[in-house]
């Protein structure tokens, strides 16, 4: 390495970051020579210190320049924190205040309304409609059944009767069957089902309901325990009240 | 900066004058030190110290919270020194021109102690001050916050607003300078 020039050791003097010439320094004599001489000059100038002053300094500047310095005007205080702001503030606090509670009683009565309808005394009827229907229909139905049980072959006359009721209950059972699916109930819907197959053979028996046709389906349609099915169904229904029927099926029970 | 320094120049921006006296009396001896090293004389000194004070109250306005106080007029003490040696650099170098002469005086062969001596010391002494004028306002400046205050380089060139690197030459020209100056002493003596 190259001796270090005049900069570079004052670079050295002040950073005291420079490995290479530090070990430059400790191999080289003569810029070790020149390094000691530069630091002797410079902590020479460190002597120049400057006349000590008292705590009392800082009065007597104060004392020399007060007299030069303005007084700055006092800031006037944020529009807020005048009295007509501090007023208006109020005012706009209060309002949306009241603003506030109010959307907050419009929300929760908003959230309660449901529940008031929910205790309301009318809201069982349209299911107990529905009881009333399904007791009827079932009633109808044990009815036909009954007298598709005891038909006689011979007794033409019946068929007529047996066919206009089976198309009667037809859209009832589909109505019947639908609600019993939407409360899930599969017993009922399945009885129902079995009922539907049943009352469309009656209705849409081909070449009219003779006697022939009703003794197949006592047969094929296992008309006794299906008889069977619709009575436990029946007994698992609330009693009803007498007439309650008649009002909401037309009269036809 | 303290919450006291914070408090006290909201004081005085609402109005109380006499608050300042509280900042000045905190900070005056520190902007001394500084003005008289770069100025290198007690009257210019002092001077520095009021121009210092008076320049910071009237910029109080502009003086930003999250700064500290003591930095923020230590910077304005050394600009306010700087200006008025760059004003006086005429009559300092008419001092460098008597400090010639005065250190002609110092050829002194005889080396007894006693009165002589001291009066030696003190006129080595007055050499190595005058030595300083023979530098420039910047370079005078620039050394004296590195070699007395300890600034970094980037501290430095902050404070009198140019770029590092320039900073770092004027250093190096004021050493060099005083070195030569002091060489010359060496001679003398």
């Amino acid at each position: 390495m190259n001796h270090l020039n005049e900069e570079q050791l004052i670079e050295l003097y002040y950073s005291h970051d420079g490995p290479e010439a530090a070990r430059h320094l400790g191999e080289c004599t003569q810029c070790a020579r020149t390094y000691a001489s530069l630091q002797a000059d410079l902590a020479d100038l460190k002597s120049i210190d400057p006349p000590p002053r008292d705590d009392s300094y800082g009065e007597h500047v104060w004392r020399a320049i007060a007299p030069r310095l303005p007084v700055y005007p006092a800031r006037p205080k944020p529009w807020f924190r005048q009295p007509l702001g501090l007023g208006l503030c109020s005012a706009a606090a209060c309002t949306l205040l009241v603003a506030a509670a109010f959307y907050a009683g419009r929300v929760w009565e908003h959230r309660q309304a449901p529940h008031t309808v929910a205790v309301r005394p009318a809201a069982p009827a349209p299911q107990r409609v529905v009881v009333v229907l399904l007791s009827d229909h079932l009633d109808r139905s044990e009815r036909l059944l009954v007298q598709l049980k005891h038909a006689n072959a011979d007794d033409t006359g019946l068929a007529s009767p047996l066919r206009d009721e089976a198309r009667s209950l037809l859209v009832a059972n589909r109505k019947c069957r639908q609600d019993a699916e939407h409360a899930g109930d599969p017993a009922l819907t399945h009885a129902l089902d079995h009922l539907n197959q049943l009352l469309s053979e009656l209705a849409n028996q081909p070449g009219g309901l003779n006697a022939a046709a009703i003794a197949r389906l006592q047969n094929e349609m296992n008309t006794d325990g299906l008889l069977f099915e619709v009575r436990v169904l029946r007994s698992r229904i609330p009693n009803r009240q007498p007439g309650q029927n008649r009002r909401l099926d037309g009269g036809k029970a | 900066m303290g919450q006291s320094d914070q408090a006290t120049i909201q004081a005085v921006l609402a109005g109380n004058k006499d608050a300042y006296a509280a900042l000045v009396a905190q900070h005056s001896r520190s902007v001394f030190r500084v003005a008289y090293r770069i100025t290198g004389n007690e009257a210019d000194a002092e001077e520095v110290v009021q121009d210092a004070f008076m320049r910071g109250y009237r910029k109080l306005e502009g003086f930003e919270a999250r700064s500290d106080f003591g930095t923020w007029i230590y910077r304005i003490a050394i600009h306010c020194a700087l200006d008025r040696i760059t004003r006086s650099a005429e009559r300092n170098s008419r001092f460098v021109t008597d400090s010639d002469s005065e250190a002609d005086a110092v050829q002194l062969p005889d080396r007894t102690p006693g009165p002589e001596q001291v009066l030696l010391s003190r006129e080595i002494g007055a050499f190595r001050e005058s030595a300083m004028h023979c530098l420039t306002p910047l370079e005078r400046t620039a050394f004296m916050l590195r070699h007395m205050d300890d600034c970094s380089m980037e501290e430095i060139a902050s404070a009198l607003e140019i770029a590092p690197n320039a900073a770092k030459q004027a250093v190096y020209r004021a050493v060099q300078k005083l070195r030569q100056r002091l060489a010359l002493l060496k001679v003398k003596t």
